[in-house]
């Protein structure tokens, strides 16, 4: 049996208040498990970054509960919530966002610098980490010397940095050629095959049917789709 | 983390490197501007301090207005001391070296152009207490036993005849000629002047004009502690002697002293608020480049967020950020300041001619130093603190969507 990483109760979002109100999330109900591998489809407007920002607790919900490992995250504070994207959650975003005036290793060290992991031990990890995604040569390019493919490599390594629960990763394959999309995806799911909880938001089918989940959201609401 | 903080603001400070050290220079020149007024005014300060402080056992008794108008201008309030006068101060308890200054107006001749001037005269030890921190030009002070010799001011050697008048000349004085011993050097406004001086010995004074008007009297106490006591009952005998309460009037250094320090002391404050509008202004600058670095770094910041930085990470690193900038400005404000005081005390000393050993040297102290890296501290804080904590309440989400 594995435990929840992940599991919501009527979560929902609304922006503005009545009569104008809109409702971006409704009552959703779900359960992610450890492991999962999970993709988020939906056409844009429809309530996917709403979701993801949920869940990787950029935002708090207007009404409704998420817990992470079990613990209820939707009324903590700033802090708090800084806390658990710092020790639980790994993002990767469309556009790598990563720090132009870092290198490449400065920019994986620096999650674990928010995080108090001690300088040397930091450059080990993110040296490793790197490695990993095969940018060793490419530890003191800034990201304006890089690739996109490169850059995202760059971010898949630092959501990696301070062993999440849970990568989200928003659209990781949009701005990068098929080639190096390819060679993202693969990171992405040997990673979910070393126990990762893994959930991609896209709207690329491609992408979507690599996943063993897959969850369409419309006008705010989630249903599972079974491939 | 703290480490972290200043290297991420180190590295976005390099990253906009032209317009930081535009900030640092504002900063710089603010501070610069209140280290060199601060070492000016601490200059005359000691420059005063030390010279009349020297002279603090002196007693300065005049008529009519005191001191101030009628010491060293060579115009008389018309009245004089008489050798009662003297006496009763030398019977004053406590008192020693009492002489007398004599005036007298006279007709001058030299080179055929003939000129009413007024002299002075005194003994040679009073001469040299009175005048030996004033430069000469050229010649030498008078002696004990010289005769017939005169020292001049500047005014009487170059300005008040056709022709120049030179050390070893000679100037009709009465009908009498007297030798030109010593010629003062130029001293312009401030200080005691002396540039209309005609300065000879009692003995000559009294044997050319018959008279013995003393327009003021000269002494020095036994005790500095008794100097204003002494003082005031010098100016009540003498009040006394003339049966008026405002005929005589004491002055010792001390006084004097105060005055001038009270009167240093407020024009240091004017300059150093001066100065302060300069820093005013730099800390706005500091607070305007920050703002704009956080409009420009909304996405960075979202993405330090999105990456587990708390508002607290967020605020320090810009607060770091603005303390770089003033600090630094600050110390290079210190070392310009260190220049640009002694710029200034050129210039001053060139325009004011303050003449003899009072020649102005700036001096910086530590509790300037101290001051202005407090000062500039507190301007870092004060100005990024706005900036920082707007960068520290961004939303995530927000950020990361700004594009």
């Amino acid at each position: 049996m594995r435990s929840d990483v992940i599991v919501t109760q009527n979560l929902s979002k609304t922006y503005g208040s009545p009569p104008l109100q809109v409702f971006a999330l409704r009552k959703t109900d779900l359960q992610i498990k450890k492991g999962d591998y999970i993709a988020i489809i939906g056409p844009s407007g429809s309530g996917k970054s709403t979701l993801m920002n949920l869940l990787g607790c950029l935002d708090k919900p207007t009404s409704g509960k998420i817990f992470i490992e079990g613990n209820d995250v939707s009324m903590i504070n700033d802090n708090e919530l800084a806390r658990i994207r710092r020790e639980k959650i790994g993002f990767i975003f469309q556009k790598y966002n990563l720090i132009p005036t870092l290198n490449a290793l400065e920019n994986v060290e620096l999650s674990m610098g928010f995080a108090g992991v001690d300088t040397q031990q930091r450059t080990a990890k993110a040296k490793k980490l790197l490695e990993m995604v095969d940018l060793s040569k490419r530890l003191h390019h800034k990201p304006s010397e890089m690739s996109g493919g490169e850059q995202q490599r760059v971010a898949i390594a630092r959501a990696l940095a301070n062993n999440p629960s849970i990568i989200l990763a928003d659209e990781p394959t949009g701005n990068v050629d098929t080639k190096s999309g390819e060679n993202i995806m693969g990171i992405l799911e040997e990673v979910n095959q070393d126990g990762e909880t893994v959930i991609v938001v896209t709207h690329n089918m491609a992408i979507a049917q690599r996943a063993k989940r897959v969850l369409r959201i419309q006008d705010g609401v989630v249903t599972e789709e079974y491939v | 983390m703290f480490k972290d903080h200043v290297k991420l603001a180190v590295k976005n400070l390099q990253h906009r490197m032209s317009r930081s050290l535009l900030t640092l220079l504002g900063i710089a020149i603010g501070i610069m501007a209140i280290i060199s007024l601060m070492a000016l005014g601490e200059g005359m300060q000691q420059a005063v301090t030390g010279e009349l402080s020297s002279l603090s056992d002196v007693i300065i008794v005049t008529t009519g207005g005191g001191f101030f108008s009628s010491f060293g201008a060579g115009e008389s309030s018309g009245e004089y001391f008489t050798d009662r006068d003297i006496a009763t101060v030398e019977r004053t308890q406590g008192v020693r070296d009492v002489s007398a200054q004599l005036s007298a107006n006279a007709y001058a001749e030299y080179n055929g152009k003939k000129t009413i001037v007024s002299l002075t005269g005194m003994d040679v030890i009073v001469m040299r207490l009175q005048y030996e921190s004033q430069r000469l030009d050229s010649g030498d002070f008078l002696s004990e036993n010289d005769q017939n010799n005169i020292m001049i001011g500047s005014g009487i050697a170059y300005d008040t005849f056709e022709a120049d008048v030179a050390v070893g000349n000679r100037i009709t004085i009465n009908g009498k000629k007297f030798f030109v011993r010593g010629i003062f050097a130029k001293q312009g406004f401030g200080g005691f002047s002396s540039d209309s001086l005609i300065l000879l010995n009692s003995r000559d004074f009294k044997k050319l004009t018959g008279q013995s008007n003393i327009s003021m009297i000269y002494l020095r106490v036994n005790n500095v502690n008794d100097v204003e006591s002494i003082a005031a009952n010098i100016q009540d005998a003498i009040n006394q002697n003339h049966g008026r309460k405002t005929f005589a009037r004491a002055t010792t250094m001390t006084s004097i002293l105060e005055t001038v320090q009270s009167i240093i002391g407020i024009l240091q404050l004017v300059l150093v608020a001066i100065a302060s509008i300069a820093l005013v202004v730099a800390s706005i600058g500091i607070m305007n480049t920050m703002l704009t670095s956080v409009m420009e770094r909304t996405r960075e910041i979202g993405i330090m967020k999105a990456i587990g930085a708390t508002n607290q990470d967020i605020m320090s690193i810009f607060i770091i950020e603005g303390v770089l900038v003033s600090s630094i400005g600050g110390i290079l404000g210190i070392v310009l300041g260190v220049f640009g005081s002694q710029g200034l005390t050129m210039i001053l000393n060139n325009f004011m001619m303050m003449g003899g050993s009072s020649n102005l040297t700036p001096v910086i102290t530590v509790i300037s130093v101290l001051l202005a890296v407090s000062v500039s501290l507190f301007v870092g804080v004060l100005s990024s603190l706005y900036p920082a904590w707007k960068a520290a309440r961004m939303s995530p989400i927000e950020a990361v969507r700004y594009e």
